[in-house]
């Protein structure tokens, strides 16, 4: 290679460099917001774009600015793999200078975040994922949870579900650590309302065939079926259920179920089943209309409960960024801690400071039979309500031990 | 757990193992004429269940048409790719056509997920085999057990087909040394075209029989694709016998794992074949080793 | 082709690769990506050592990625923060693994060795699924530290970008030498003509164990650099489409070069990353480019170094 080539390269390379020193040095006074969720895997339909946009919308409706300085926005795909999550968490925080991320499904991933955010000293508020650890064993005080987590899916359904479908219970499992918790706390919340749990079948993840299980639990002859799984895995257990006639004498409660995956199946396969939820956008709740009424008129449709969460945790965080006068983490964070607040998704709504978990109100749903919908979107109706108090765990039991900063 | 739960899930086991007959079929006959290790093959799976789904929701509201018009749309579409794409491929390394299917199988998993999104579609059994039938001591899925009898014929079928078929003859002799087929002046790519298509439309027609089964989504043929692979081995590669006994093998493995320890029964299959493998290397019916 | 000779094209090909390797966190969309790939790139290499130089294709090869990577996490949080101790645990798990999975698998040829090696990270998977205690389960290994190595503080992403860099420049060289040795020439022979090679009275079994063995050595290493980078050990990093991930890069980037597969670990994870950022459907894209690298590579990403720009590596 000539001399003269050999330096235009090197020259280039120098430029480039210099390039990036000097872009960053510009990035100096904005508030930087990020989604880190799942765009192309499992939860894409869920969480994805309509997370995206919730937080777009949020950040919109707020003005797009605070404290003077404009909210800048990013979001990442993470499609569900915990290794990819931690990597772009690295990368949000690190290059990317981001002040906050938002939202991270699939709590395995979440974990990874929830680390990071701890290494970087930066917040970190997951949403769609629903461990019990982000506010137990791995508590930390630059992460916080939002929107719900599995004791509440569990024990608002138990409790529930005791007192009005039945005491004699039967759980199919997902044989995996949310499954296992979702199970620990199920089995408690019935035992507090005097009910019995008559088996469990813990079922791999992923598993296409429920008809051991489902005969297992159909010979038990229990009042309700607790099926705690998600996802692929609800559409698949509840279609055999039906399949196998187990709906004729047993009611069935869901861990999670969604507009989109009753889309996903169809309606007679989930008519007249429970779940827990801890919005929805029927709900009469001040605000809410409003909000359903502009994400239709946005979107062509009704928003779920995780978008719901996200504009809502979008907006309360750049209030609490307003009332600490900056955007420095350990500020915020000390802000958003012990706050109470009523908005269309939380009413009321509380951020306790012990574990950092948003505590709010849950209800219950009832999936609507395909003769009872009256329009698209139209799946659930709502039949119950537990407080906040008993829908989350009482924070001298979580384990957690929020350290310093 | 008593007598008639046993004989329920062995019962269970021949339904999963039906299944993975009717995949695994394809995946064989593929492998012993072409050599191509398909790793497509649980993608053309899907894909046959999604052009049910299609037919079912747009042209015609009827599973029986579904479940006939489904395979053949498959074969033809393997038909094509074999004539147009994989032609060209015959003469690299099979690694690179191996890495050619990963392709092909991305290509086809996203775009479903595109065009159908990513929490699938609804699919219902047909309304003459829903519910079920009074066995005694248990009610059985009608649907299940009409599984049973198809995939019975189906293999049946194929098996007729090539043992006792002129173009079958043709195929198992190409299956053995298609050069020699070749040169005794049979058009030896259309066969190839043929047993693809075939192939491929064996997949297309497990889809659509799981179909009411399960959560008919882009992702639902990645699982079924390793299990193939190990009920192919466990059979011997090239074996349609082999595919058949291995299927159902396999399938009432998992059956018993899941009485036995459910979060093992998948797990068990992979030790069994590693097992029989170390004993037996060929499989049950296997021929000597291809690839050496 | 003269592999021993220092060719003027080769040092500039090596100086101009150096020089990028430096560079490159600073092109890269972000510094762990960077990490990442060199990661990759070992792990690629260890590959190659056994698909393209031994000719054995492995599908288990996540085994013993996952271990090193599982060992260095608990020693990490567990034993003691030490990252040579945790590195040195890491690849002996792996080396011991190989060993065992070599010695059971090797009887076998062709697609079965492949299943073979298949059955056996599946088992290793649900182990480390089952054994929360030890590995997690599901949620992952979490919370392993990153300690100082001596003076070093790896905790920057830039340093320990570097550190990572040296190391596998080091593995880099111990892998030519191995396969430009007389026990490398050997395992090509034995992968040309098994039958040639025996009757000349070499134990081929005993080489193809031995490249088992160095290949998992090395698998391992990259299992625990990646344990380092992300201060958490994942369950896929025993997923059998993690062994597929290794695959696809060694072909695509070009089997039985030790260079290609790292061509295609840069080539696949890049892409991966820039694509992804751009739509969703960045999986179809990748299909697409694979189906087209196949029509129109013959050789891998290091055919077309050869054939369009006529280097002679």
């Amino acid at each position: 290679m000539s001399k003269s080539k050999k330096f235009t390269q090197l020259m280039a390379v120098v430029v480039l460099i210099l390039g990036f020193a000097v872009s960053s040095a510009f990035s100096a006074e904005t508030l930087k917001i990020a989604t880190l969720t799942d765009m192309s895997g499992p939860y894409a339909e869920l969480a994805g774009w309509g997370n995206i946009n919730a937080a777009k919308m949020a950040i919109e409706d707020f003005g797009g600015k605070v404290l003077g300085m404009d909210i800048e926005y990013v979001y990442r795909d993470h499609q569900c793999k915990p290794d990819l999550a931690n990597q772009k968490a690295i990368e949000l925080y690190e290059k990317e200078k981001v002040d906050v991320i938002f939202d991270c499904p699939n709590s395995a991933s979440g974990l990874a975040v929830n680390n990071q955010a701890l290494r970087y000293k930066k917040i970190f508020i997951a949403i769609t994922s629903g461990t019990t650890r982000y506010t137990g064993d791995l508590c930390n005080r630059y992460t916080f949870h939002w929107a719900y987590n599995d004791y509440v899916l569990a024990t608002s359904a138990g409790m529930w579900a005791a007192d009005n479908l039945g005491k004699k219970w039967y759980t199919i499992t997902a044989d995996y650590a949310w499954g296992h918790d979702l199970l620990k706390h199920f089995s408690a919340a019935l035992q507090k309302r005097g009910g019995t749990l008559l088996g469990n079948e813990m079922v791999p993840l992923g598993a296409s065939d429920f008809s051991p299980f489902i005969i297992k639990a159909m010979n038990a002859k229990p009042e309700v079926l607790a099926l705690l799984n998600a996802g692929k895995d609800t559409v698949n257990s509840t279609k055999q259920a039906v399949e196998f006639g187990l709906r004729k004498q047993t009611k069935i409660v869901h861990a999670l179920l969604f507009p989109e995956d009753i889309k996903a199946a169809g309606p007679e396969v989930f008519a007249d089943n429970y779940v827990t939820a801890s919005w929805d956008w029927k709900v009469d709740q001040p605000g809410s209309k409003e909000f359903v009424a502009k994400w239709m008129k946005k979107f062509g449709r009704p928003p779920n409960w995780f978008n719901a969460g996200n504009y809502s945790c979008v907006t309360q965080y750049l209030l609490a960024v307003k009332r600490a006068g900056s955007k420095d983490p350990q500020a915020v964070v000390k802000a958003l801690e012990g706050h109470r607040f009523s908005d269309f998704f939380a009413s009321p709504g509380y951020i306790r400071p012990e574990d950092h978990m948003r505590v709010g109100k849950a209800y219950i749903l009832r999936a609507k039979k395909p003769s009872e919908i009256k329009e698209a979107w139209d799946y659930f109706q709502i039949v119950g309500e537990v407080p906040m108090e008993q829908a989350y765990m009482n924070s001298k039991d979580t384990g957690c031990k929020m350290g310093d900063f | 757990m008593n007598i008639q739960f046993v004989i329920m899930q062995l019962f269970n086991g021949l339904i999963l193992g039906s299944i993975y007959v009717i995949l695994s079929l394809g995946l064989t006959i593929i492998f012993g004429m072409l050599g191509i290790i398909n790793f497509a093959h649980g993608a053309f799976y899907m894909f046959g269940a999604f052009v049910a789904y299609t037919i079912i929701a747009y042209l015609i509201p009827n599973f029986w048409v579904a479940l006939v018009m489904g395979p053949i749309v498959m074969a033809l579409l393997g038909a094509a790719c074999e004539a147009f794409i994989l032609r060209r491929l015959y003469n690299l390394p099979p690694l690179y056509v191996m890495l050619f299917t990963f392709g092909l199988m991305l290509v086809l998993q996203d775009f479903i997920r595109m065009v159908y999104g990513a929490a699938g579609v609804p699919f219902r059994t047909p309304s003459l085999l829903d519910g079920a039938i009074n066995l005694g001591f248990m009610f059985y899925p009608k649907y299940r057990i009409f599984l049973i009898i198809i995939t019975s014929f189906c293999s049946l079928g194929v098996w007729l087909f090539l043992s006792k078929t002129k173009l079958g003859a043709i195929i198992r002799a190409g299956t053995d040394n298609s050069i020699m087929v070749d040169a005794l002046g049979i058009n030896i790519s259309r066969i190839f075209t043929f047993v693809f298509g075939m192939g491929i439309g064996l997949a297309g027609l497990a889809g659509v029989l799981a179909a009411p089964l399960q959560n008919v989504s882009h992702l639902m043929g990645v699982d079924f694709l390793v299990d193939c692979f190990v009920v192919v081995v466990i059979g011997g590669m090239g074996s349609i016998s082999g595919s058949i006994v291995g299927g159902l093998i396999v399938g009432e493995i998992i059956a018993i794992g899941v009485m036995v320890w459910p979060p093992m029964a998948h797990t068990l299959i992979y030790i069994f074949m590693a097992a029989f493998l170390l004993i037996r290397p060929r499989g049950l019916f296997g021929r000597e080793a291809f690839h050496e | 082709m003269n592999k021993g000779a220092w060719s003027k094209q080769k040092i500039i090909l090596i100086s101009a690769t150096l020089l990028l390797a430096i560079i490159f966190p600073h092109i890269a969309p972000y510094i762990a990506l960077a990490s990442e790939i060199l990661i990759f790139a070992l792990f690629a290499m260890a590959f190659d050592l056994m698909l393209g130089y031994a000719g054995m294709l492995s599908f288990g090869h996540a085994a013993f990625f996952g271990l090193g990577a599982y060992t260095a996490g608990i020693i990490l949080k567990n034993v003691y923060p030490s990252v040579p101790l945790a590195l040195l645990g890491g690849v002996i798990a792996s080396s011991l693994a190989g060993f065992i999975i070599g010695f059971l698998s090797i009887r076998r040829r062709g697609i079965y060795f492949t299943m073979v090696t298949l059955a056996f990270a599946q088992m290793f998977y649900f182990i480390a699924f089952k054994w929360t205690g030890l590995t997690g389960g599901d949620d992952g290994l979490q919370r392993v530290p990153r300690p100082r190595l001596g003076p070093i503080n790896l905790q920057s992403q830039i340093v320990f970008y570097y550190f990572l860099l040296f190391s596998v420049i080091i593995c880099a060289i111990i892998l030519v030498r191995i396969v430009n040795s007389p026990f490398g020439k050997t395992l090509q022979a034995q992968r040309e003509n098994r039958n040639r090679a025996m009757s000349i009275g070499y134990n081929v079994d005993k080489f193809k164990l031995r490249a088992f063995i160095l290949s998992a050595f090395f698998s391992g290493l990259a299992g625990g650099f990646y344990t380092l980078l992300l201060n958490f050990v994942p369950l896929n990093s025993l997923h059998w489409t993690n062994s597929g991930e290794v695959v696809v890069m060694t072909i695509t980037g070009g089997m039985g070069t030790l260079f290609g597969p790292v061509l295609g670990a840069v080539g696949i994870i890049l892409l991966r990353d820039i694509i992804s950022n751009f739509t969703e459907s960045w999986s179809f894209i990748m299909g697409v480019l694979f189906m087209a690298a196949v029509l129109g590579f013959r050789s891998g990403l290091i055919g077309i170094l050869r054939n369009k720009l006529r280097l002679s590596i």
